[in-house]
């Protein structure tokens, strides 16, 4: 087998088992959460549940880069909290915005959008790196979270940061051979989408259903926090 | 009676030495070769000779050197690779490589046909046994009853070719690495040279059609040195795939700038703006095309507003689509089997939380 052929079979039938194992697993994630039951809320209601669950979202959207400080994690530790933020936003632009990334979408869902330039992108991705990087320091050095830590952090880590150095090696023509980077990257990221399904990284679609809910619940009690 | 040499031979049909000279430099031109390759040609130990302009040593080669029998052999193909080679647009190389080689059977360029071309073809494989170049042009189908030539199948045909043959040129995607007939599903079970002959040296030419220039290049090393260039792990010299179409690229510096063509007649495309987002291929294909060129440097498809479809790389024609992203998965579920995968996922996750909470019934208040 040489990297041609490898880079053939983890674009595409790896790819495509990994992606079945992603739909399928975060859906069975989703339903045990479903089936953990609702408790029926008795309680008069006070307010709008719908106006709690869009203000829910709004703070959570306008918050981090506009008034962090009304958050005590900003104010107790205004690096991490910076931190995680800009890893955040790194990796959005990096697999939403990204022209690469942008023709995997539109082979998927049929449809593509406009992209940022490479440039652009390719420091946000530098940034969202070093970000990852700070934040393991960090975890490595913070007594509480030492703790609190066990494999599943340190490997959900890992497994982020393996496909954003193996893309960035790939977007600039480093060390390796341009079909072995691109093996290696498709390689981390099909692993990344069968392990996203098991581990807390799938928080990205729980974190909506929380945001709604919990919204929901202080728009119906007319507490705004 | 010693054999004719390849420069009498050009001087007798009216070629100047400053010609021949100037031919020799851009035989070595062509060959990529720089100052060390010649090392090997010089004859001297390897510390004793130095590199220098290869282009005297070529000329050397070829004042001292007798032709190299060819024998040319048709499978799964299109004649495009020896159509692009006979229309080459740089004739003083091709015809040096095309004349000074015989090719002792080729049976698109044949005058002769049938039965008398076919003994030909044995009499010239007995009297150079051993020695003459085996190109080979197209792919070769698992058994005997999609591709024959004169009642016999083609693998075995080249079997019996390779086993004189002192190397072989597999010329084009197809003969290469299966190209079009092995695309999916592969009706024919057609395979490349390679993947069937093991024990002779076997160099890629891949492209569709092969580049003439890194075919001549080819063929004039082993004229030169008397043994093939240095290959990668595709078996492709790497003196013209040794880099990407895309590293050598003329539109490079819009891909670096994000500047990108959307349709083929927007206005990136009629700025020349990179083709990636078009399906360029360029990336992940190792060809000479950026640099050499086609038609004498004239141009090739990603100058012209096409993008690169990597005909040089194994399996190019299912790569999920021309059109498609290069980044783009090749195969991708269609919503049906996606919905299956979901549907599993909610019945497993139902199925459990059911048992779950039965368990949790039976235990009582726990």
């Amino acid at each position: 087998m040489n990297w041609t052929s490898f880079l053939a079979f983890t674009r595409g039938p790896l790819f495509y088992a990994a992606l079945l194992i992603f739909i399928a697993g975060m859906v069975y994630r989703l339903a045990r959460v479903v089936a953990l039951g609702w408790e029926r809320d008795r309680v008069k209601s006070r307010g709008s549940k719908l106006a709690g669950a869009i203000r829910s979202y709004l703070k959570g959207i306008l918050i981090w880069p506009f008034i962090p400080w009304v958050k005590n994690t900003f104010s107790r530790n205004p690096l991490i909290y910076v931190a995680g933020g800009l890893f955040h936003l790194g990796l959005f632009v990096v697999v939403f915005l990204g022209a690469a990334h942008m023709l995997v979408w539109k082979s998927l869902l049929g449809f593509g959008w406009p992209t940022l330039p490479l440039p652009i992108v390719d420091w946000l991705a530098v940034v969202c790196i070093a970000a990852m990087i700070v934040l393991f320091i960090n975890r490595l050095v913070h007594p509480v979270l030492k703790l609190i830590s066990g494999p599943a952090e340190w490997l959900n880590l890992l497994f982020v940061f393996l496909p954003m150095i193996s893309g960035y090696i790939l977007t600039h023509h480093l060390f390796f051979r341009y079909e072995m980077a691109y093996s290696l990257h498709m390689l981390a990221v099909d692993w990344l989408l069968i392990w996203i399904p098991l581990s807390r990284i799938s928080h990205f679609m729980f974190y909506f259903f929380a945001r709604a809910i919990h919204g929901a619940q202080f728009g119906k009690r007319a507490v705004a926090p | 009676m010693t054999e004719e040499t390849i420069y009498q031979r050009l001087k007798a049909a009216g070629i100047s030495r400053r010609d021949f000279l100037k031919a020799c430099g851009g035989l070595a031109a062509v060959m990529g070769l720089q100052g060390a390759p010649p090392v090997a040609a010089s004859g001297l130990p390897a510390h004793l000779a130095r590199g220098g302009n290869p282009a005297p040593l070529i000329a050397r080669a070829l004042a001292t050197k007798p032709r190299v029998p060819v024998i040319w052999l048709e499978f799964q193909d299109c004649a495009g690779c020896s159509e692009a080679l006979t229309r080459s647009h740089n004739p003083t190389l091709v015809d040096l490589v095309l004349k000074e080689i015989t090719v002792e059977y080729h049976e698109t360029l044949s005058a002769a046909a049938g039965f008398q071309v076919e003994e030909a073809k044995q009499a010239a494989m007995k009297k150079y046994a051993g020695q003459y170049v085996l190109v080979v042009e197209g792919s070769i189908p698992d058994d005997g009853i999609y591709c024959t030539v004169g009642g016999r199948s083609a693998l075995e045909i080249l079997k019996e070719a390779a086993a004189g043959a002192a190397a072989i040129i597999a010329t084009g995607n197809c003969s290469s690495f299966g190209g079009l007939p092995k695309a999916n599903p592969n009706p024919t079970g057609a395979r490349g040279v390679w993947e069937i002959i093991k024990d002779k040296p076997v160099v890629n030419i891949a492209g569709c059609p092969a580049i003439p220039e890194a075919f001549t290049g080819t063929v004039a090393h082993f004229l030169v040195f008397g043994a093939l260039p240095e290959l990668d792990e595709l078996h492709r010299p790497k003196a013209f795939y040794g880099n990407t179409v895309h590293d050598r690229c003329l539109r490079r510096p819009f891909y670096e700038a994000g500047k990108f063509a959307l349709t083929f007649d927007d206005e990136g495309a009629r700025k020349g703006w990179c083709l990636y987002k078009l399906g360029c291929k360029g990336p992940t294909t190792y060809n000479a095309c950026a640099g050499i060129k086609w038609d004498g440097g004239l141009s090739f498809p990603i100058q012209s507003g096409h993008p690169c479809l990597g005909c040089s790389q194994p399996g190019f024609w299912d790569g999920g689509g021309f059109y498609q992203g290069q980044s783009a998965p090749i195969g991708r579920p269609g919503i049906g089997v996606a919905a299956a995968a979901a549907g599993i996922g909610l019945v497993a996750g139902a199925g459990i939380a059911v048992a779950n909470q039965a368990q949790k019934r039976a235990g009582g208040n726990t």
